[in-house]
């Protein structure tokens, strides 16, 4: 017959004995014949509903039923029958963070009355630590509500200031913020809306060189990034660190989320395996936002984050949320891991954090680099060959709609996606300056201009906004 | 009532010190009442082990085994809670079982503060303080709590 070890401490309920034969054809029956022997036993083995208790495991010879049939798993006659408890615990946080106190009872009533969160959620929600990448778009609902639902720890991180052409969106900061640390500012708000948060204060760029050690002391990251080196470095961190991103991007009047690397789920580069060519995605600044929608995406990975951290729901893991604010609706694509991904697949050759920027091929700070390269004329000097009167043409290669809200008095609009079938409208033989709002589609059209034929042409460096700091501050910058 | 030698509390306080400032974790063998010997077993727990520790079912099974061939008994666990109270803390009621000594040394800065241990009941919702006495090494008196 098979037997069963008893665990020491509970052989006074098993008449002393240290093993006991019993008979039955699977674990169930042998454990169920036991505690029939033994009634006190079933007690120690069993919940009230029946059920073995969390903390018992059991083992056939060297093998957790779990890992085979369960309480079916077939039992012979030759077999041993081991009870071992699963142990585990920790010092775990001070005993402030282990409960609530009356104010926060009823600052998280709401949370407490719903069966789902209750006290076990709230008190996860409280000693979660959630780390935020970027104060901006999403960073903006993502820092209030997480505060305000009762993150215990966030860790934000930040280095830009706040700007006027933030406020449509970034609803964290106010128009009384212009000019401050995004970190200070998005700080001062959460703390007003819940003091009991801590917040941790990165007042830096996420980089290669300091992503692990900032990411190591948080459950999660939430990412609000707006560039894509920043993404693929958050991807890569958090699946080298084990720990779940909450992705969210937005353009326009379409946004997208979902949860990577959680759990075996995909990561970023199984969507992505490569960033897209530099300048092929225009960003907010370039293309522009809807200023509602990253409200609505950064809530979304809110929503995401609580689920996490509660354990509650379906989580956005192996699907990929897409929304369009235009016909308002929400799609789904199906994600799946991909086992040839570089970072997560099943021989990763990312082992390490790599340098992102060389990856994504933009220079270093995102823009272009400061200071007039070859082939590109400084503002002033624009400035200096309108005054001598010199014969040149300027082409602004803006959209109408932007052409619409500031302009550089004498230049000619041909948007950069109508110049291949307008060059027959430019002089080959005169001198073009061709200018942007900053620089970057206006490099692209000099690029093209001097394919096509076009021997003197030059890069308004910097764009308009470059002539509104530099020439004419009349003209609105946005 | 749990009695810990000397050689086992040795073993425990060193082990303690060493894993310090993570958290460390083993076996107590002995007879009920005595620990004669203390077994270090590894933490598994996936994640900074500052404040968890984790037992693998698997080391325990052995554990187990072992004292059985040689006529020992498994009669408690012990793990460290660096810079922290000698406590049974939520997490550690919560994955406790109600069968063994739970035994919590604290660690404070690398040094030994005292130690206390508990019986957890059945449904892990309370654990009662059980006297212990251990002897004395070269820092700490012997205590009872």
């Amino acid at each position: 017959m098979p037997k069963i070890l008893i665990p020491t401490p509970l052989r006074q309920y098993a008449g002393n004995q240290s093993e006991v034969e019993v008979s039955g054809a699977t674990v169930g029956e042998l454990l169920d014949a036991l505690s029939r022997q033994h009634a006190e036993l079933r007690r120690h083995l069993y919940s009230d509903q029946g059920k073995l208790r969390s903390f018992v495991n059991v083992y056939v010879n060297d093998e957790d039923i779990r890992h085979l049939e369960k309480e079916a798993t077939p039992v012979g006659a030759q077999d041993t029958i081991s009870i071992v408890p699963s142990i585990a615990g920790g010092a775990t946080a001070p005993a402030e963070t282990a409960s609530l106190s009356k104010e926060e009872i009823l600052r998280y009533s709401r949370h407490l009355i719903i069966p789902e969160i209750g006290m076990e959620g709230q008190l996860k929600l409280k000693q979660a630590k959630v780390l935020l990448i970027g104060a901006g778009g999403l960073g903006s609902p993502l820092g209030l509500y997480l505060a305000a639902a009762g993150v215990g720890r966030i860790g934000l991180v930040d280095f830009d200031v706040v700007d006027f052409t933030n406020l449509q969106r970034q609803v964290i900061h106010s128009t009384a913020d212009v000019g401050r640390k995004k970190l200070d500012s998005a700080i001062e708000s959460m703390t007003a809306i819940n003091p009991h948060v801590t917040l941790d204060r990165f007042d830096t760029a996420l980089t290669s060189e300091n992503a692990l050690e900032i990411l190591k002391d948080y459950d999660m990251v939430v990412d609000g990034t707006d560039n894509f080196p920043t993404r693929y470095l958050v991807n890569d961190a958090c699946v080298l660190t084990g720990k779940p991103n909450v992705y969210g991007s937005i353009f326009r009047f379409e946004g997208q989320a979902t949860v990577f690397a959680y759990q075996g789920g995909p990561c970023y580069r199984c969507l992505y395996p490569e960033p897209p060519p530099p300048g092929l995605v225009p960003s907010c600044a370039e293309g522009g936002v809807l200023g509602i929608l990253p409200g609505l995406i950064g809530l979304v990975q809110a929503t995401e984050a609580v689920k996490l951290i509660t354990g509650i729901g379906e989580p956005l893991v192996g699907r990929l949320l897409l929304y369009d604010a235009l016909a308002m609706r929400f799609r789904e694509l199906k994600l799946r891991r991909d086992p040839e991904c570089p970072v997560c697949g099943d021989h990763p050759t990312v082992r390490q954090l790599i340098d992102y920027h060389q990856f994504c091929g933009v220079p270093r700070g995102g823009q272009a680099p400061a200071g007039v390269k070859e082939g590109e004329m400084d503002v002033t000097e624009l400035k200096a060959k309108i005054d001598r009167g010199d014969r040149f043409t300027l082409v602004d290669v803006r959209e109408t709609h932007e052409f619409q809200i500031c302009r550089i008095p004498g230049s000619v609009l041909i948007p950069l996606g109508e110049l291949a079938r307008r060059t027959g409208e430019l002089d080959p033989a005169a001198e073009i300056v061709v200018h942007c709002k900053m620089g970057g589609r206006s490099a692209k059209a000099v690029e093209f201009l001097k394919k096509s034929g076009f021997g003197n042409v030059s890069n308004l460096a910097g764009g308009i906004l470059a002539w509104s700091d530099k020439v004419d501050p009349r003209v609105p910058k946005y | 009532m749990i009695r810990i030698e000397k050689e086992a509390w040795t073993v425990i306080v060193g082990h303690a010190r060493g894993a310090y400032p993570d958290e460390c974790c083993g076996a107590m063998l002995g007879v009920p009442g005595l620990v004669s010997i203390a077994v270090p077993l590894e933490n598994a727990y996936h994640g900074s082990q500052k404040d968890r520790y984790e037992i693998r079912p698997e080391d325990l099974l052995a554990v187990d085994r072992q004292a059985r061939s040689e006529g020992r008994e498994l009669i408690g666990i012990y793990h460290s809670h660096p810079d922290c109270d000698a406590y049974f803390s939520a997490t550690d009621l919560k994955n406790s079982c109600p069968w063994y000594s739970f035994v919590v040394v604290s660690i404070r800065e690398g040094r030994f503060a005292n130690a206390k241990s508990f019986r957890p009941n059945a449904d892990q919702t309370v654990a009662e303080p059980e006297d212990l006495a251990y002897p004395d090494l070269e820092e700490s008196a012997c205590q009872r709590s």
